[in-house]
């Protein structure tokens, strides 16, 4: 808990910038249990600019979900969000915000869409009733007016015989067009940011082209921003311009889509990126990581990626990893891309590269960590 | 009736003793079908519908599917937890169907599954070591020492480690926890495996060592694996041979280097060109299906897939309509579909039949959308005219059939025969591989890893 | 992990190659049945071995009786918790001595001392469980871990599952040292009091007269106006000391009570025991082949859940009260087998759910492709995930049989007269409720709620340690969905 207060200044590389929608900074989220403290989300810091489609990737466990539940202030005892957190949407911040506060960005500005379809809407009502509920709470329709209006919803989301459909329970829909009918209910509020967590996992290949292609063509028409939530690196190169790479609790790569596939800079990513059987076409053996995502359960004081790195050396078990601007003389000028690792910049000696991490890790005051050379 | 030990070689079956590359395993025309659960009446799903194909021995044979298309039936009829409702699987001279008493037996030590879900396949009362000697202990495998010192030299071979015999399954990890069901599956040297989506519950890095893993012990041991997948990506990487499944048929099956080269079937190229490549600059040439697969409890009368199918052939006479309106055509006969498949309420069985208007009396707004700024050809008219007069009255069925009647075509009355495609024993349904039309490759988008 | 270096070592060879502790545990198990052994060996008597000899071969009955001569005679050995040793019974000279009592206390003090020393010797033994569990989890179990250990721990940290296992074990002791718990015994004051008699000390004669207990009874009875009651904590005109008071007949109703427990425990665990085993056997096959076997049992349940319990077990008891049967263990049998008959379709309906739950779990699948028996697969990988349930519905459910058998005896129905039954109690005391004698209905009365509550405490405990989910969001849980694995 002692680093938490310095780290706020840590997105050095992630410049606020005022035309963001949504700015995230700092964020951590905690779980409190019995036995320890889980650091679910652990200092992440990221932007979503208007119209644009931020993917957040990376394996189970690795926080990629409560962020977006920190984002729509669905996180529940025993989960909290640490203090020195961040959400600013559309200017406003959202960090402790009342339920009945939040319930208006709910309504009006951020909707999310989950995994499972079938969870998310209640089987004893309708579908028609579900959307018509959204509707009158956040545009205030009712009666025929918000029939009307759900079954062009419907129809919007590509449900077709959407007058009949629109009567029918949840059960009656196949898992695509249930997917449909909650994007429907997500677009009832009218948002500007639309939260995707996962929302092809459940489906099959043909069926998640479906909802692809919906997705990108209401982006286009309603202009709205996404943040997609997915494991699935297929499915990132497709639809973001732009990635963040989580692993335990933290955005270790950060970059423009291309620029990050083409020119991954963190040894996980490129783990990750390797361990794609159809990015090896041809290859005998699969790459892949050794060993498992840890649970992060105290603030880091090493890269929690140490463990499983082929790259790692003695430092990186004692400094903490900052991201750094690690743009590459091929890439783009501006092209905005961090990754969190020693090995990086790449321009300075490895010993400088490490102090740099550890000045901008250490909270003031305390003595920078030896860090395994005459540095000092 | 020696006691199988340690230094057992005979598999008990004698068709299981061939060499590597002979049939291992003959399937014909093998059938699943679940009954309802109606006490009376109700179609039973027809989960595998007449499937065909050999393995190999020593091979990896890839059944990639979406979900509901019988893949995991099939896999769980090879190993006689479900019983087949028809066909054969023929091993040497015995068929696995019809196997009971000591050649069961046999044939269920030689037969093995890995789960899909590490959660649920591993019982969490039993220490791990207990889970893996329970096969052992089941056939009465060598002495008890003996048995103990398998489970070790197991799951070392997994990549576990020996002290893990006495830990509980909530104590590992998902990809641990596979790790100890591929063990499982090992202990009785099977000469077979079914692979049940071994990986779909795993993280990529996790999966690519479960995958290395599996291909490593295939080569150790001599293995042969019938490989069930969704995830298309994975199939081709680790199968040497693949079948396409869609509704409980084998759409196409051929060497997996061809036919992700060049997909021959219509399904099995909208299938590829659906997977999300990791490739963001990768150009999207999509084959984007419509609708959702069909019920397996009431499968198309023709070709599976022509429901969806985005290559169908017209009917003769029907070739110059333009594209939009034969495509408004299949969305209303879609629409139909779903609409028959719909359940009633009693209040609104109560409705129609007093007369009374229901959500299934909008059949007018649907064609009014679909047809209204179209001109129709007559002989298209009349047809649409009188099936939405019969899907007015709620007979969506009649109506069906009377668009099938008048503007189906061979795909629609008749199920495809399997051609051979390539030189290679590659072999796909589909209607377009008939001389007389084109070949599906011609008509759609291109599809696959050489463009 | 434990000590023993060789995993591959049964547990026979973990005692044998670290046999320290586990000798402690015998040693402390030893003595504590050396100090109660011919208690034991009493209770080994007093089964009906004589229904056992006669239906042995010629040749061997000769054996049985020498067996039996040695079994009676270890019967006859002292022991420790006894009322030989510790008597309450005595009279009391003018002086105020006390004559006949342990070392000349008072009845009531020799009596409370017994009843501590028999608690704390049960308090010993469930000490010495706890122990022994503790030994084996250190010392001889592979395992450095298993799911019971959290079991235990969520148990422990359960006030209101531990405040229900005091009762029950309260209850359990009452019932298992009933003989020695009494002031009197149920022979020399219920059954025969006219076979048995005291010496008391008599005013008009001045001097040690001697009386049937029969007659001394007809003195103290408690019949609420009048002057004639003996009421909890006093002593009757005969020097007899009543903790609970007396009966209207004058009989002792803490003797009364304490052998009524074990006509309970009996009733309601043999009960169970027949209704639990009925249901999970049922509960399974239903879960593992379904369809047919399944509707067969759902009817047969239905159509017995469809009858009104109460009534159907009065009208079945009322005819079958003049049989042979009715007269094993006093109606006890018969009340157990009604019970149970019709009491296994509400724990099956309990046990169903889980059961085919766990039916769809793919281990089964699994043991079903390696070819496991159907009747291994059913208990090896089904009955551990019911059995939980069963625990917590049965200890549920005992409260009502003890309850419905109590209602059953103060109907006149179910135990024969004049074994104790805590119901006929209640109804004895029926008409003095409002009167100086209200502890003959009450004291039984707020006993039998204690136990049922208990019961219920109990089974509330056990549903909340087997069941993990409980764990409210602790680590476990967490855990596995933090640590990766499930995409």
């Amino acid at each position: 808990m002692v680093a938490d207060s310095s780290r706020s200044d840590a997105g050095t590389a992630a410049e606020p910038a005022d035309d963001r929608l949504l700015e995230v900074e700092n964020l951590q989220t905690v779980f409190h249990t019995e036995r320890e403290t889980i650091r679910a989300v652990d200092g992440i810091s990221f932007g979503i600019a208007e119209g644009e489609t931020l993917g957040l990737v990376g394996e189970s466990g690795s926080g990629k979900s409560v962020t977006a539940r920190s984002i729509m202030g669905l996180v529940d005892s025993p989960g909290e969000l640490l203090p020195d957190s961040s959400i600013r949407f559309d200017g406003r911040e959202l960090t402790g915000l009342s339920e009945t506060q939040y319930e208006s960005v709910r309504g009006g500005g951020v909707a999310m869409v989950f995994q499972d379809p079938l969870s998310t809407l209640n089987p004893v009502y309708t579908v028609g009733n579900q959307i018509e509920e959204a509707l009158s709470l956040h545009r205030g329709l009712s009666g025929l007016e918000a029939t009307e209006k759900a079954i062009e919803l419907l129809e919007d989301v590509g449900i077709p015989d959407a007058a009949r459909r629109v009567s029918e329970y949840p059960h009656e829909f196949s898992g695509g067009m249930r997917q449909r009918a909650v994007i429907a209910m997500a677009l009832a509020c009218d948002p500007d940011l639309l939260i995707c967590d996962e929302p092809t996992t459940a489906l099959d290949v043909t069926i998640q082209a479906q909802i692809l292609e919906l997705l990108a063509d209401l982006q286009e028409e309603h202009g709205l921003s996404i943040l997609f939530i997915t494991h699935d690196m297929g499915v990132i190169a497709e639809v973001c311009d732009r990635v963040a790479v989580m692993y335990a609790g933290e955005v270790v790569e950060q970059a423009p889509v291309v620029e990050l596939f083409e020119n991954p800079r963190h040894p996980y990513t490129r783990g990750l990126l390797r361990s794609i059987p159809s990015t090896q076409r041809g290859a005998d053996r699969l790459e892949t990581i050794e060993g498992e995502v840890p649970t992060p359960n105290a603030p880091a004081t090493d890269c929690r990626f140490a463990p499983r790195c082929p790259e790692a050396f003695d430092a990186c078990r004692e400094v903490h990893p900052e991201p750094v601007p690690v743009a590459t003389e091929t890439a783009d000028a501006d092209a905005d891309h961090t990754a969190a690792c020693l090995l990086y910049p790449e321009d300075e000696t490895r010993e400088q590269a490490v102090d740099r991490h550890a000045i901008e890790d250490a909270p003031p005051g305390a003595g920078a960590v030896d860090s395994g050379g005459e540095s000092r | 009736m020696s006691r199988p030990g340690p230094e057992r070689t005979a598999t008990g079956l004698a068709g299981l003793d061939c060499d590597p590359g002979e049939t291992l395993l003959s399937v014909r025309d093998l059938r699943t079908y679940y009954e309802s659960g109606d006490l009376i009446g109700g179609q039973p799903v027809k989960a595998v519908d007449g499937v065909s194909f050999d393995v190999k021995k020593g091979e990896t044979l890839g059944i990639v599917g979406e979900s509901g298309c019988g893949k995991t039936t099939l896999g769980r009829t090879l190993v006689r937890l479900e019983a087949a409702t028809g066909g054969e699987v023929r091993v040497g001279d015995d068929d696995v169907t019809q196997l009971s008493g000591e050649d069961l037996q046999a044939w269920r030590r030689n037969a093995q599954v890995v789960f899909q879900d590490p959660e649920s396949s591993l019982n969490d009362r039993m220490t791990v070591g207990e889970i893996v000697r329970e096969p052992l202990d089941v056939h009465d495998w060598g002495t008890p020492a003996e048995r103990r010192a398998r489970v070790r030299s197991l799951l070392e071979k997994v990549g576990l480690q020996e002290e893990h015999y006495y830990r509980y399954p909530h104590q590992f990890s998902g990809g641990q926890r596979q790790r100890v069901g591929i063990a499982r599956a090992l202990a009785l040297e099977p000469e077979f495996v079914v692979l049940d989506e071994p990986v779909s519950a795993l993280d990529v890095s996790v999966q690519a060592q479960i995958l290395n893993l599996l291909m490593d012990l295939q080569e150790e041991l001599g293995l042969t694996y019938l490989f069930i997948a969704h995830d298309l990506s994975v199939v081709e990487h680790i199968c040497d041979r693949v079948a396409v499944m869609y509704l409980g048929n084998v759409m196409e099956l051929g060497p997996t280097e061809e036919l992700f080269e060049d997909p021959a079937n219509p399904y099995t190229r909208a299938l590829l060109s659906a997977v999300p490549e990791p490739d963001p600059t990768a150009e999207i040439d999509r084959m984007t299906l419509r609708g959702t697969p069909p019920s397996p409890r009431d499968p198309p009368q023709g070709c599976p897939f022509s429901t969806r199918c985005p290559v169908k052939i017209r009917p003769e006479g029907f070739e110059d309509v333009d594209d939009e309106t034969w495509e408004a055509i299949e969305v209303f006969r879609e629409t139909l579909r779903a609409r028959s498949r719909a359940e009633r309420s009693l209040s609104e069985q109560a409705r129609e039949f007093l007369g009374f208007e229901t959500r299934f009396a909008t059949v007018d707004e649907v064609v009014e959308e679909l047809f209204a700024d179209r001109e129709l050809p007559g002989s298209i008219r009349e047809p649409v005219d009188r099936a939405t007069d019969l899907a007015r009255d709620g007979d969506e069925a009649p109506a069906l059939d009377h668009l099938r009647e008048e503007l189906g075509s061979v795909c629609d009355h008749e199920p495809p025969a399997a051609h051979g495609v390539d030189a290679t024993a590659r072999e796909s349904r589909c209607h377009r591989h008939d001389d007389e039309y084109e070949e599906p490759a011609a008509v759609g988008p291109s599809v696959g890893d050489a463009e | 992990m434990s000590v023993v270096d060789d995993e591959d070592a049964t547990l026979r060879e973990r005692l044998a190659d670290e046999p320290v502790p586990a000798l402690r545990v015998l040693a402390v198990v030893a003595v504590l049945v050396a100090v109660e052994f011919g208690a034991l060996a009493n209770l080994v008597m007093s089964l009906p071995w004589d229904a056992v000899g006669a239906a042995l071969p010629g040749f061997l009955q000769g054996a049985a009786a020498t067996i039996a001569g040695v079994g009676d005679g270890l019967a006859g050995l002292p022991t420790l918790l006894s009322r030989s040793v510790i008597d309450n019974a005595g009279y009391q000279l003018p002086s105020g001595e006390w004559v006949g009592t342990f070392m000349g206390l008072s009845p009531a003090a020799a009596w409370l001392l017994r009843v501590a020393l028999i608690y704390a010797y049960g308090f010993v033994w469930l000490l010495v469980g706890w122990w022994s569990y503790l030994v084996y989890r250190d010392n001889y179990r592979h395992a450095d871990w298993a799911p019971v250990d959290d079991m235990v721990g969520r148990f422990r940290n359960h006030s209101w599952g531990l405040f229900g296992l005091a009762i029950i074990f309260a209850f359990v002791v009452l019932a298992v040292f009933a003989p020695a718990l009494g002031p009197t015994t149920v022979d020399a004051n219920i059954a025969d009091p006219y076979l048995h008699s005291i010496e008391y000390y008599s005013e008009e004669t001045g001097g040690v007269e001697e009386i049937y207990v029969g007659d001394a009874n007809g003195e103290s009875q408690s019949r609420g106006q009048g002057g004639e009651n003996v009421g909890p904590m006093q002593y009757d005109q005969y020097d007899r000391f009543h903790p609970f008071g007396t009966l209207p007949s004058g009989k002792d109703l803490f003797t009364f009570m304490a052998a009524g427990a074990r006509v309970s425990l009996f009733i309601g665990v043999a009960s169970l025991v027949l209704a639990g085993g009925a249901a999970v056997v049922f509960a399974l096959a239903t879960a593992y082949y379904k369809g047919l076997v399944d509707l067969g049992i759902v009817i047969a349940s239905d159509s017995i859940q469809a009858l009104p319990q109460l009534l159907v077990i009065m009208l079945a008891s009322f005819v079958l009260s003049g049989t042979w049967l009715a007269n094993l263990y006093n109606g006890g049998v018969v009340l157990a087998l009604l019970f149970g008959l019709t009491g296994w379709p509400g724990l099956w309906r309990a046990v169903r759910g889980p059961a085919l739950q766990v039916s769809e779990r793919e281990w089964i699948d699994a043991a079903k492709s390696f070819g496991q028996r159907p009747s291994v697969t059913m208990r090896k990988h089904m009955l551990p995930y019911v059995v939980g349930y069963l625990l917590i519905y049965a200890s549920l459910t005992l409260g009502g049989v003890i309850i419905g058998v109590a209602g059953l005896s103060f109907l006149g129905l179910g135990i024969n007269a004049p074994t104790p039954e805590w119901g006929r109690a209640v109804s004895a005391g029926q008409p003095y409720v409002a009167t100086p004698s209200w502890h003959i209905s009450l004291l039984p009365g707020i006993l039998i709620v204690i136990v049922v509550t208990g019961f219920n405490a109990l089974g509330d405990g056990i549903r909340d340690a087997i069941d993990p989910q409980s764990d409210v969001e602790t680590g476990q849980q967490d855990q596995t969905a933090a640590a990766g694995g499930g995409a």
